[in-house]
């Protein structure tokens, strides 16, 4: 009986457990076969993968495609870099900040937890207005958020030293923590697309009008998905900043949210399992072109090509993915249970103890 | 006094750079609802077909170096090719996707084509002097205002008065127009969709070609990224006057090129750096005001 | 000369039209009738080459019309008045009706063409430099079908014409449609007018759930038990003194 209960449960959450297995797996190898490259890999793609479910757990389910989200990402990074980088510096730097900040260091969780609440807050601010609207206008609308936050933080020096870079950045993540994040970002997705309000916002992706007729308040629920996805993908920001020690805003700007949105589109815009897949299959290409671009030897014949072709490869790709896939990789459907008797619903199994 | 004149000529002139980008990008916008992110790069591309491909910081000159006529005529063909080529091998295959798929499209090739610039050139900045016998000033009184300024007006003057004459007169500006309020039923009567679509993307290159010359006589250099900031700029200008409209965008560009000036003059010193940011923040005002911009596009108004 | 054979029309996994044949002679007006959501917009619709049939064929005098985008069909002389219209309000009256004529190849005919259409419609010579989207609804339809004229087509389709006019509208569209076809046009129109529809048609079709019902001769179906019985799926009872 309990272990009927268990395969029951299993089998809900199959799409989320799947994806987690897959990427404990991926750790596991790395940590018994890799080496140190393996391991940054690794870890940046996990750190994409936070940051592209949080992306998806909008956008997915929503149907509006956000060219702003990274604005939070660069929120949560900053706030955990002043709340926890170069002691010694920062008073004189960043003469900006507000004393608090300026003459003291938080310890690494806290600081964590604050920077996501930070983006958190501010993401639920902005998007009241936003939300809205619809269809172009809200994209365009996120962007300017996007150019806004670009603006602000790569001007206003003596907080944020502009343009130039914030070193000094404990780096403490490490494939496990990003691992864990990564699981954490998977389920609070799947539980949020399964929740009521996640499927009252995919019915009003489907047709606003006819959601709107139902009585579903249609700004409210992309408020919460808009609010929930910039958690994730603050913490995002902050697990960025906690491992490459380093962060720019212009990090954050274009070039990041054009290569979070390819894996999200190239994997699949309307599932979670397209979300991470992307990031896998892109963060692999992309490391095989930078192979490719450092240059190999195949056979006694140099192989290298100049900078730029990766990123080159992943715009074709991106288009190509659109022409001939415009669904995605995974076509907007998640890992299925393949065992058990399956109902219309995509990825559900109706239980056997009703 | 004369200052403020000088202010004055400054402000028209980038905002006449702004309306032409704008007028660009909302051309295709107003027949195909797609806001093309890669108009940056015809820009960027005119700006650089200049140029021997190098890794040097001061840029020889290929086709820059041939007399003006020769030059602007050379590059109004390779980017307008080249805005063609565009069309064809990305735009449409995905001609009867939904308006977000084609920003999503036109952002990666945007991408990729800036890429490809980093490839051939390099991504250092490099200096190109092909003007600089326009930044000596017309003398009018104690007024100093460069021949570039001049030029400018009068050459966005000019594009504005042949692009409207185009649209309002000939067989094929009709059908653009036709195109653009209801492409469905411009087809029903016979219209060719890839024609009207082919001559839209020939428009915008030789718009975007001309802003490509006129900026990079302004600021004398060129980046991968050079085209980026009047096109950021030329989407607002679109949302602002209203998308659809074409006499909007020109109108919105115009605007905001005028208004960042004047921003950058009124604003006190410390929030000036900020000025692009008060900008975007107008963008996200209208859009709430008005999510269809501010000039609706209505049956009843006649249209550029 | 239209040849319909076994049409089927798919909206995603939904068949709108389901099997449906049908023929019109040249020079004749054929309606086709039906309740709501019977298959009969969606019909002209593929036959005008805005939709792509899931299977069937289309032909005109022998074309083969099945699959052609909607520019080529109205190139081979398939014209399409639509539902609301759609006329380009930003255009001029003028402007409306010249577009109809570009992909025409006989330049000297389409300019001859045009002044008779300004002759003919008088509404619309008076408002020829006028925005279209001025005028009425009632001038809206003429200026529609007379841009269909202006395409000189041989085969003129007609969608709901109708519907949102009011009656003195619908009468001089009608009485138009009339002359069209004594000056030789070919008609197929969609209505849902019963009674317009057995003032001027010849022959109908009537549409129910995709599938035709029933067809014949108008003269013959007038009145009949059988025309209710395939409009609605039922007949009324007759009475005495019914």
């Amino acid at each position: 009986m309990a272990s009927r209960r268990a395969v029951v449960i299993v089998a809900w959450a199959w799409p989320a457990l799947s994806l987690i297995a897959l990427l404990a797996a991926i750790v596991a190898a790395a940590a018994l076969w890799g080496g140190s490259i393996t391991d940054r890999v690794v870890t940046d793609a996990l750190v994409k993968i936070v940051i592209v479910v949080g992306l998806y757990i909008f956008i997915g389910n929503s149907g509006v495609m956000s060219f702003g989200s990274i604005a939070f990402m660069a929120i949560g990074a900053y706030a955990a870099a002043w709340q926890t980088c170069c002691p010694r510096l920062k008073p004189i730097n960043m003469s900006g900040l507000p004393d608090f900040l300026r003459l003291n260091t938080v310890d690494l969780l806290p600081a964590a937890l604050s920077s996501v609440t930070f983006a958190t807050v501010l993401a639920a601010i902005i998007g009241f207005p936003i939300m809205r609207l619809s269809g172009l206008a809200a994209s365009i609308a996120t962007f300017a958020v996007l150019a806004v936050v670009n603006v602000i933080y790569g001007n206003w020096d003596r907080v944020t030293l502009g343009t130039n870079s914030v070193v000094g950045i404990p780096r403490y993540v490490d494939m496990w923590i990003a691992l864990g994040c990564a699981a954490l970002a998977i389920v609070a997705a799947y539980l949020y697309q399964r929740s009521p309000s996640g499927r009252r916002l995919r019915a009003a992706s489907q047709d606003e009008v006819a959601a709107k007729a139902a009585g579903i308040d249609v700004p409210r629920e992309r408020l919460i998905a808009w609010t929930l996805s910039a958690a994730f993908v603050g913490l995002g920001g902050v697990l960025y900043a906690h491992n490459i020690g380093v962060i720019t805003i212009n990090n954050f700007y274009l070039d990041m949210t054009f290569i979070t949105l390819a894996m999200l589109v190239i994997g699949g815009l309307r599932s979670l399992s397209g979300a991470v897949l992307g990031v896998v299959v892109l963060a692999t290409a992309q490391e095989l072109l930078r192979q490719v671009e450092l240059g190999f030897t195949v056979g006694g014949i140099a192989i290298k090509s100049p900078p730029g072709v990766q990123e080159v490869v992943i715009g074709v790709a991106m288009v190509a993915i659109l022409v001939l896939r415009p669904a995605g990789l995974t076509g907007g459907r998640e890992f299925r249970w393949p065992l058990g008797p399956r109902d219309g619903e995509k990825g559900r199994v109706r239980s056997r103890l009703h | 006094m004369t200052l403020i004149l000088q202010n004055l000529i400054d402000a028209i002139a980038l905002g006449s750079l702004y309306a032409l980008t704008a007028l660009g990008v909302g051309l295709l916008f107003g027949v195909m609802r797609l806001i093309n992110f890669a108009h940056a790069n015809f820009i960027t591309i005119g700006a650089y077909s200049l140029i021997v491909p190098s890794t040097n910081a001061i840029a020889t000159l290929a086709i820059g170096s041939w007399h003006w006529a020769a030059m602007t005529t050379a590059v109004v063909a390779i980017v307008m090719v080249l805005a063609v080529a565009t069309e064809l091998i990305v735009f449409r295959p995905l001609r009867r996707a939904d308006p977000a798929t084609l920003l999503v499209g036109s952002f990666a090739l945007a991408y990729a084509l800036q890429y490809v610039i980093l490839l051939v050139y390099d991504g250092r900045p490099k200096a190109v002097d092909i003007g600089s016998s326009l930044t000596e000033p017309f003398l009018i009184g104690a007024l100093r205002i460069p021949r570039l300024e001049v030029l400018t007006i009068a050459v966005t003057v000019a594009l504005i008065v042949a692009l409207a004459l185009f649209l309002k007169r000939t067989r094929y500006g009709i059908q653009i127009r036709a195109a653009a309020e209801d492409f469905r039923m411009a087809r029903l009567l016979g219209v060719s969709a890839d024609r009207v679509i082919a001559i839209a993307f020939a428009l915008s290159g030789l718009l975007a070609a001309a802003v490509s010359l006129l900026f990079l006589s302004r600021t004398g250099m060129v980046a991968p990224r050079m085209g980026l900031p009047l096109v950021l700029i030329a989407f607002v200008a679109t949302v602002i006057g209203g998308m659809g409209s074409l006499v909007g965008a020109a109108v919105g560009g115009f605007t905001v090129g005028f208004v960042s000036v004047v921003l950058q003059v009124i604003l006190p010193l410390e929030l000036r750096q900020f000025r692009d940011g008060f900008v975007y923040l107008l963008v996200i005002a209208v859009l709430l005001w008005r999510p269809a911009g501010l000039i609706q596009v209505r049956a009843i108004k006649e249209r550029v | 000369m239209l040849t319909v054979d076994d049409l089927e029309v798919r909206y995603g996994r939904l068949a709108a039209v389901r099997s449906v044949s049908l023929t019109v002679a040249r020079g004749e007006i054929v309606c086709i009738v039906g309740p709501n959501g019977a298959g009969k917009s969606t019909t002209l619709l593929t036959i005008a080459g805005e939709l792509a049939p899931y299977r069937g064929d289309i032909a005109v005098d022998g074309d083969r019309l099945t699959g052609l985008a909607s520019e080529a069909v109205a190139r081979r002389g398939v014209s399409l008045v639509p539902e609301g219209r759609r006329i380009f309000g930003t255009l001029t009256v003028e402007e409306n009706l010249r577009l109809a004529t570009f992909q025409r190849r006989d330049r000297a005919a389409a300019a001859r063409d045009l002044a008779d259409l300004r002759l003919r419609f008088p509404i619309l010579a008076e408002r020829y430099g006028s925005p279209a989207g001025r005028l009425s609804g009632g001038e809206q339809q003429i200026l529609a079908v007379a841009r269909a004229m202006a395409t000189r087509p041989r085969l003129m389709l007609v969608d709901e014409p109708s519907l949102g006019l009011a009656p003195q509208n619908v009468d001089l569209v009608y009485a138009l449609l009339r002359e069209l076809r004594a000056g030789g046009m070919t008609l197929l129109i969609v209505e849902q007018n019963l009674d317009r529809v057995l003032e001027v048609a010849d022959r109908i079709y009537v549409l129910r759930d995709g599938r035709v019902q029933l067809t014949g001769f108008v003269a013959e179906l007038r009145g009949s038990d059988a025309l209710e019985q395939a409009y609605f799926g039922f007949t009324r009872k007759r009475g005495n003194g019914a």
